[in-house]
């Protein structure tokens, strides 16, 4: 039968500063999205808007964004977010860009994709350490994940606590 | 898709359809306001044309590339060129557009037409 399709935007978030990025929560990145396509299209592109756009999970560990929009217009939506420069979070302004990983059709096919990605990130930053103490603490953090439906959020953890002994 | 259908008959006449022939579509519109003796220029209307582009259609409306070709101040008439793949959203922002500085106005859209020449005949007088 028909039924009402959408497409699911994974993008990711870069700041200047990490702290930064702890400071997000979705509806501050909902409403910089839908400002700035209100500056770039209009009335027109504020209406788009308003049909099934909403922001379906956000990490701020890693700053990964998943909006979801309708099918016919995602496109047009899409062109208006590399005019975002700031995130406005209680009363703080965030300076940062969007970048867009993957386009889905569910959001399953987007977490796969995060999946691999992240998989991915984690081969090429594992060489950079040199230090055992550091490679000891990533393998058991690697050895703890669960098996049950815990992978991807564990990854991701996984990122986190590499990024953070980067710095 | 050019040049559509050609038939030659024996009295050597010959129809030949064109399709999306012109990269422009000119538009003969008339300001009206509720006081007649409000004066606009050429660069006041050109200015009016893109706010009211920017505030249907943003950024990217606003940079559409309208001309006005002529304009009669007395009578408020202008003639607009606009690229065809712009002249609904011009066209839609035209009609929606109620204020010319706080005042009620409102744009009559007299004839339309992609060919410039076309525009010189009206079958309504």
């Amino acid at each position: 039968m028909v039924r009402v399709k959408s497409r699911y935007l994974l993008c990711e978030i870069n700041v200047s500063d990490r702290r930064d990025l702890l400071k997000l929560d979705d509806r501050a990145v909902a409403g910089s999205v839908k400002a700035a396509v209100a500056r770039t299209h209009g009335d027109y592109g504020a209406a788009l808007c308003s049909i099934r756009f909403c922001v379906k999970y956000l990490n701020a560990h890693t700053g990964i964004v998943f909006l979801r929009f309708h099918k016919g217009c995602y496109k047009l939506l899409w062109s208006a977010l590399p005019f975002i420069t700031s995130i406005e979070c209680r009363g703080q302004i965030i300076p940062c860009f969007l970048n867009c990983l993957h386009v889905g059709g569910t959001i399953r096919t987007c977490q796969k994709f995060l999946i691999r990605y992240n998989t991915r990130q984690l081969h090429q930053m594992l060489p950079k350490y040199k230090n055992k103490e550091e490679k000891r603490k990533i393998q058991e953090a690697i050895l703890s994940c669960s098996l049950t439906g815990g992978g991807n959020k564990a990854l991701e953890d996984e990122l986190e606590s590499e990024e953070e002994d980067d710095e | 898709m050019r040049a559509g259908a050609e038939e030659a008959e024996s009295s050597g006449y010959q129809r030949v359809v064109l399709k999306n022939a012109s990269p422009h579509h000119y538009l003969k519109v008339r300001l009206v306001l509720e006081d007649e003796s409000a004066r606009v220029s050429a660069i006041d209307l050109k200015t009016f044309i893109t706010s009211c582009l920017r505030s249907l259609f943003g950024e990217v409306g606003a940079a559409l590339n309208v001309d006005v070709l002529k304009y009669d101040e007395e009578t408020l008439t202008a003639l607009l060129r606009v690229p065809s793949r712009g002249l609904v959203k011009l066209w839609s922002s035209l009609t929606l557009q109620g204020f010319y500085q706080n005042r009620v106005c409102a744009f009559r859209v007299l004839q339309v037409s992609p060919f410039l020449l076309a525009l010189t005949g009206n079958s309504r007088d």
